[in-house]
């Protein structure tokens, strides 16, 4: 018989909806997208997601115009880099070492202003409808990148796919495809010298041969008459997760990847003592131990009013140290090719400085950066025009982004995934990847 | 249909014997090879069987032939025939591909394989033989030489469908593929036109050279085609392409007739394992003609392991009894075939099962129909606590556990469903439910309005108001938000078309949101039902009151505009009479009597669906908001009977739900038997459920006796009390309460995942409940309880029953290897982690 999609999922195993085989609707859908993901086969990079929230000006770091007067010029100087021809400003020391690994595209641009639905945007490659995004914790209407990886690739690791630092973020959510695809979210802040991760470790007073004990009970008053749990699949369902958790509470290696009292103080010196220093150090252990996409959220970026000094006292020293550290030290350990970063924003800011010394909202033109994951190192994508008002030169919508990083990371950015209602929708909302950046 | 009789038997020659053989043989063979080719392309097709076209057939009575005389008009009409044996014992049997069909003369009437089509003008006879057994129809063939004028929607439109080409995978997705574009399950004829004729410089179809079109080139695979080859060049739909194009495309006739409804033969079929079923599918169009539409229709089948269809209608069962309905859908009409494959080894003689009540007997005759058995009844305990948890999210206490396993009453069971749907958890429960369908969350409401709202609910369920009466004051409600409860639900909506879906997908399960677009892909809904309803909303307007209140109220009636076309649509409720144009003021008060009026075919049956999945953890509809043709129940007649029911009794929900408690099929055991081990749709034994996050944080916090703490709440205050969904609370997150943002029940998972799994083994806070001060594990020990009397009460607590050996086994090793206090909160932590916790069994 014909198959009736495109993707190979036949009309009849699409209409199976809440079929006799007693699959739940979504589990149905899941299994055939699963079966729709599997060409290509995920490549095994992984992916640190770096989410400066706020809107992160362009300006001042990534698309310098040093022959702008100086309200739009900004305060910063230009330095050069380790690539003749690409420049940065002074903001970015470190950052600068590292540029022959970096790819720069300086032509993102989508036309929402508003912080919840840029975050929505930017996090899912997907504009959403209209509504208000800033109230909601949870305000997916498309799953984010993190989820879609979660969703089409194996989770058999001994690490959750799916791990957000150092909170939630807004837009990280699975959406349709439900809680199992959401992060792990570990809440707290790595650089805190008290850090640890909730639930991995044996709660305080219980020892291990304590809690060796209490596994004994647990699969001794478990064993159950079996034909109920043959034929039941959500205790199935329920003991693999149990096995997983347990694996993880047990294995050295999946345990230490939370824990960052095993790298040296130089090391954690290098990422810089800062939230997003040690989120971007805790990111790397976490995809060298097995996970697939690491979300991390740097905030209050939101510079209306004092853009300069919130750059140069808060904002970017941690960032720059952080981030040129990870691409480093993934590179020096040979994991850069299997590692794609992505520092992103929301949107970028205005190219007038403000009466507040502040820039405001700027989604028109803004830039982004990559490294890793077979993007093409040292170089810059995109070109905005003498104000870094608008895109002058190879334009990136968020749906090519998205496609892009799941490209990269083996995924087919045209996968079908189906809502609960029965309705396909692409992963990468019909957005094809950047191949320019791949060589 | 004529019958014959086997007196009329044609002597059969030698030769015709042979050729009916090798008749057969060829089919057996193609039948093979279009599957095995099929099968690269839909793994799901690799389920079916080989037709088993030789399996002897029982002793035959008679040959019936559908349609009973053939009438084709035009050089493109076919006619799909059905030939139906009727054995001596027995069901029907479908023999059309079994057969030998000839014509009396096929210069007027060529017959090709169990196809019909006209060769010349004239009558002829097509004559049918099995065996011994024959039968014949009359066949008149008019205009043989003449192509009928091609009608774009009528006849170009309905293959796009057929084939798929318009789906929202392909080129029916908002992008287009690969630049050709077409409106998603064709909701737009006048831009598909265009795109097919003006675009592409018009290289889609040359008149001039029909065969070089890319609309020909492409899905016949003779160019690169990402969506593989479609269509075979000997086909009738190629032919109608080819035959368009060669026409110089035109649109067709504007008075043209249009199909009006479709028939489908048969409508039920009881089948064996791997038999096979033809269906013959028959559009009626608007000039009172009939034609055959076998061949031109699209078939899917809701239960493809049971029974799978391929795109001629042929009908294949497999290796797995069951039942699987057949939709046929064509130009927008639908109807469905249904059947029924009976367990072989069913068995014989199917025994006289006890009933409590209607439900039971209508549950046995289905489960007899497939011939499985129900397992045992549930014991005592694993009843208990089904019941508290199912009906009032909350676990029995070991005193209540003690109390009815000692009572000896026989009728203890329905007394103790009385006691327990009067309590008042009943409501805090319910509320909570209702509140994820009708999008209680405080994000969208903020605190005033989602607490009035949960409020109103919370009454409504705690005097057990009618659910018609809430339901039409709900969806009338006006008002100052933070007054009037219900106004909240229009709140959460931001716009008509948002109102229109959660209103059509949380009182009527129809899921009118497909057709805000385009036509529903399996549904007769179209975009003129979706903003028909929507017009309701249209006046619905918000005003700012003090503080974080506000108005709801409509404005008057104003019917909403169709986006495409910019048309007016005649507010009325999907299927209903249009109001008057001439109406004015808040037009809701009609849709609410439409709603809620006795003879509503969805609005009892949607709210009897979700309790039915409730309490036996699978709707007899699933999804259960998702009520079509296209998707029937797994029993129709117990749904039909609890809709009726509830309409019978007011409405009243507690009366419906006491009916379904006090049936045998809920109060049977969760373990199967060798019969019944792969049902998990006809309620032939329960369905274990996961508890939902509240009712186990509720729980966990029950057994432990260390209530949570909910920042804002007394102390004390139940998670199913809760009336904010975004009540901070780590938990509630990491189990998967509703986010309450869609009005399906999807917003609530039961899967599990690795955070839920080890938050339950090592969190803090479940570890400072096991060793809370005032705790259970501190008060036993406390109170000097042996070792014996603490394991009882933590497994009467936690598991509602006295501990078993396994229980005891795990105690003694754990307060052989520590202190008392220890030991006892190591075996309450490997209670809580225990299936029988964590399940409803």
């Amino acid at each position: 018989m014909l198959p009736a999609f495109c993707d190979g999922i036949d009309r009849r195993g699409f209409l199976r909806l809440g079929s006799a085989a007693g699959l739940s609707l979504a589990q149905i859908l899941r299994l055939q997208a699963t079966r729709a993901g599997e060409k290509p086969k995920a490549k095994d990079v992984n992916c640190i997601f770096i989410f400066t929230l706020g809107g992160m000006p362009h300006h001042d770091l990534w698309d310098y115009k040093a022959d702008a007067p100086a309200e739009i010029r900004g305060d910063f100087r230009p330095i050069k880099t380790a690539v003749p021809g690409i420049g940065l400003t002074d903001l970015l020391p470190h950052t600068a070492k590292v540029a022959d690994r970096l790819a720069i595209l300086r032509g993102l641009t989508h036309g929402d202003s508003d912080h919840g639905r840029g975050y929505h945007i930017m996090m899912t490659g997907n504009t959403p409808g209209p509504g208000d995004f800033n109230s909601t914790k949870n305000n997916n209407v498309h799953p984010s990148l993190g989820s879609m990886v979660a969703r089409m690739t194996n989770q058999g690791g001994s690490l959750p796919p799916y791990i957000s630092v150092p909170c939630f973020l807004r837009s990280g959510g699975p959406a349709f495809l439900g809680p199992s695809y959401a992060p792990f979210v570990i809440e707290a802040d790595p650089a805190a010298p008290e850090f640890a991760v909730r639930d991995v470790v044996l709660p305080e007073g219980v020892g291990g041969d304590r809690a060796v004990r209490r596994q004994d009970a647990v699969r001794e008053i478990n064993r159950l008459e079996r034909a109920v749990e043959d034929t039941d699949k959500d205790v199935r369902a329920l003991d693999a997760f149990s096995a997983k958790a347990y694996r993880l509470m047990t294995s050295a290696k999946a345990k230490e990847a939370f824990d960052l009292k095993h790298e040296t103080a130089a090391v954690r010196e290098t990422y810089g003592m800062t939230s997003v220093g040690q989120c971007c150090l805790l990111a790397r252990r976490l995809v060298e131990a097995g996970c697939r996409f690491v979300s991390i959220e740097h905030g209050h970026w939101d510079t209306h009013r004092e853009n300069s000094k919130s750059l140069r006292d808060l904002l970017v020293p941690g960032l720059d140290r952080g981030f040129s550290a990870l691409v480093a030290d993934l590179n020096q350990r040979g994991l850069l090719d299997s590692t794609l970063v992505v520092l992103t924003t929301e949107f970028g800011r205005t190219p007038r400085i403000n009466t507040m010394a502040g820039r405001d909202h700027w989604p028109q033109a803004f830039s982004i950066v990559m490294a890793g994951g077979g993007v093409k190192p040292g170089i810059v994508l995109g070109a905005t025009d003498k104000i870094g008002g608008s895109v002058t030169d190879r334009p990136i919508t968020p749906p090519e982004m998205a496609a892009t990083i799941l490209h990269a990371l083996g995924i087919d950015p045209g996968a079908s995934l189906h809502t609960p209602l029965g309705r396909p929708v692409e992963l990468a909302s019909g957005g094809k990847p950047v191949l320019d950046l791949f060589s | 249909m004529r019958l014959v009789s086997p007196s009329d038997s044609l002597p059969t020659p030698r030769w015709k014997l042979f050729a009916t053989l090798h008749t057969c043989c060829r089919h057996v063979r193609f039948a093979i090879v279009a599957i095995v080719l099929s099968g690269a392309t839909a793994p799901s097709a690799r389920a079916l069987p080989p037709p088993t076209a030789g399996e002897p057939l029982p002793a035959i009575q008679s040959l019936g032939i559908e349609p009973v005389s053939i009438l084709l008009h035009g050089s493109n009409r076919q006619q799909q025939i059905l030939v139906t044996a009727k054995p001596n014992s027995g069901p029907p049997i479908d023999v059309t591909h079994r057969c030998e069909i000839t014509s009396s003369d096929p210069a007027v009437a060529a017959v090709s394989g169990t196809v019909v089509r006209g060769a010349g003008d004239g009558t002829a006879e097509i004559r049918v033989r099995l065996g011994a057994r024959w039968a014949a129809v009359p066949v008149r063939v008019r205009d043989a030489g003449h192509v009928p004028p091609v009608h774009f929607a009528n006849d170009v439109m309905p293959l796009f469908s057929k084939l798929g080409c318009n789906s929202a995978g392909c080129h029916g997705k908002a992008s287009g593929q690969n630049g050709f574009r077409l409106s998603v399950f064709g909701f737009d004829p006048d831009a598909d036109y265009a795109a097919l004729v003006k675009e592409a410089r018009g290289r889609r179809v040359f008149p001039s050279a029909p065969e070089q079109s890319l609309l020909l080139v492409k899905p016949t695979g003779r160019l690169a085609h990402g969506g593989g080859r479609r269509i075979d060049p000997d086909s009738a739909d190629y032919l109608i392409l080819r035959e368009w194009v060669r026409q110089g495309t035109p649109v067709g006739e504007a008075g043209a007739p249009r199909a009006v409804s479709l028939r489908v033969s048969p409508a039920e079929r009881v089948l064996g394992l791997n038999a096979e079923q033809q269906i013959l599918a028959t559009a009626v169009f608007s000039d009172g003609t009939e034609r055959d539409v076998t061949a031109a229709a699209g078939y899917t089948s809701n239960a493809g392991h049971v029974a799978g269809v391929d795109p001629r209608g042929r009908v294949r069962t497999g290796k797995s009894p069951g039942e699987a309905a057949i939709t046929v859908h064509y130009m927008g009409h639908v109807a469905a075939v249904r059947f029924q494959v009976p367990r072989p080894d069913a068995p014989h003689p199917y025994p006289a099962l006890p009933a409590n009540n209607p439900i039971d007997d209508l549950v046995w005759a289905r489960l007899k129909a497939i011939g499985i058995l129900p397992s045992e009844l549930a014991g005592d305990a694993v009843f208990l606590r089904r019941v508290y948890l199912d009906v009032l999210g909350t676990l029995p206490t070991p005193s209540e556990v003690r109390s009815f396993l000692a009572d000896t009453d026989p009728g203890k069971r329905a007394k103790w469903i009385d006691k327990i749907l009067d309590r008042p958890e009943y409501a805090d429960y319910w509320a909570q439910r209702w509140a994820d369908v009708l999008l209680v969350n405080r994000d969208k409401l903020g605190d005033r309005g989602s607490y009035e709202m949960h409020r109103w609910l919370r009454a409504q369920f705690a005097r057990n108001r009618p659910y018609d009466q809430w339901v039409r004051e709900l969806i009338t409600a006006s008002g100052p938000a933070a007054q009037v409860g219900p106004v909240n639900f229009f709140r959460a909506s931001a716009s008509p078309e948002e109102m229109t879906r959660a209103v059509s997908q949380a009182f009527l399960g129809i899921r009118l949101e497909c057709a805000q677009c385009h036509h529903h892909p399996f549904e007769k809904w179209t975009q003129d039902d979706f903003y028909g309803l929507a017009g309701f909303f249209n006046g619905m307007q918000r005003k700012k009151l003090r503080g974080d209140d506000e108005m709801v109220f409509h404005a008057g009636n104003r019917p909403m505009r169709m986006p495409l076309t910019d048309r007016l649509v005649a507010v009325r409720p999907p299927d209903g009479l249009a109001l008057a144009a001439t109406e004015e003021g808040d037009p809701r008060g009609h849709l609410a009597v439409w709603m809620t009026k006795p003879e509503n075919p969805w609005f009892a049956q949607l709210v009897v669906n979700r309790l039915w999945k409730h309490y036996l953890g699978r709707g007899l509809v699933e999804p259960e908001d998702d009520l079509r043709t296209t998707n029937p129940a797994t029993n129709e007649p117990l749904l039909d009977h609890l809709a009726r029911t509830l309409v019978k009794n007011g409405y009243d929900l507690k009366a419906l739900t006491r009916l379904i408690l006090q049936s045998r099929v809920y109060q049977l055991s969760s373990v199967p038997n060798a019969t019944n081990k792969d049902d998990e749709q006809y309620g032939s034994h329960y369905r274990v459920k996961r508890l939902p996050a509240e009712v186990l944080l509720d729980a966990v916090c029950a057994v432990t006796e260390a209530p949570e703490p909910f920042p804002g709440r007394p102390r004390g205050t139940r998670a199913i009390e809760l009336w904010d969904n975004r009540a901070p609370s780590y938990f509630l997150d990491t189990f998967g309460r509703s986010e309450r943002l869609s009005p399906c029940a999807c917003g609530r998972s039961s899967e599990p995942t690795m955070a839920q799994c080890l938050h339950l083994m090592n969190a803090p806070e479940i570890e400072r409940k096991l060793a809370d001060p005032g705790g259970r594990v501190a008060r036993l020990v406390g109170q000097n309880r042996t070792e014996e009397q603490i394991v009882e009460e933590l497994c009467l607590a936690a598991l509602g029953r006295p501990p078993g050996e396994k229980e005891r086994r795990a105690a003694r090793k754990l307060f052989a290897g520590g202190p008392p206090r220890e030991a006892a909160q190591d075996f309450l932590w490997a209670l809580l982690n225990s299936h029988d916790f964590l399940f409803t069994r």
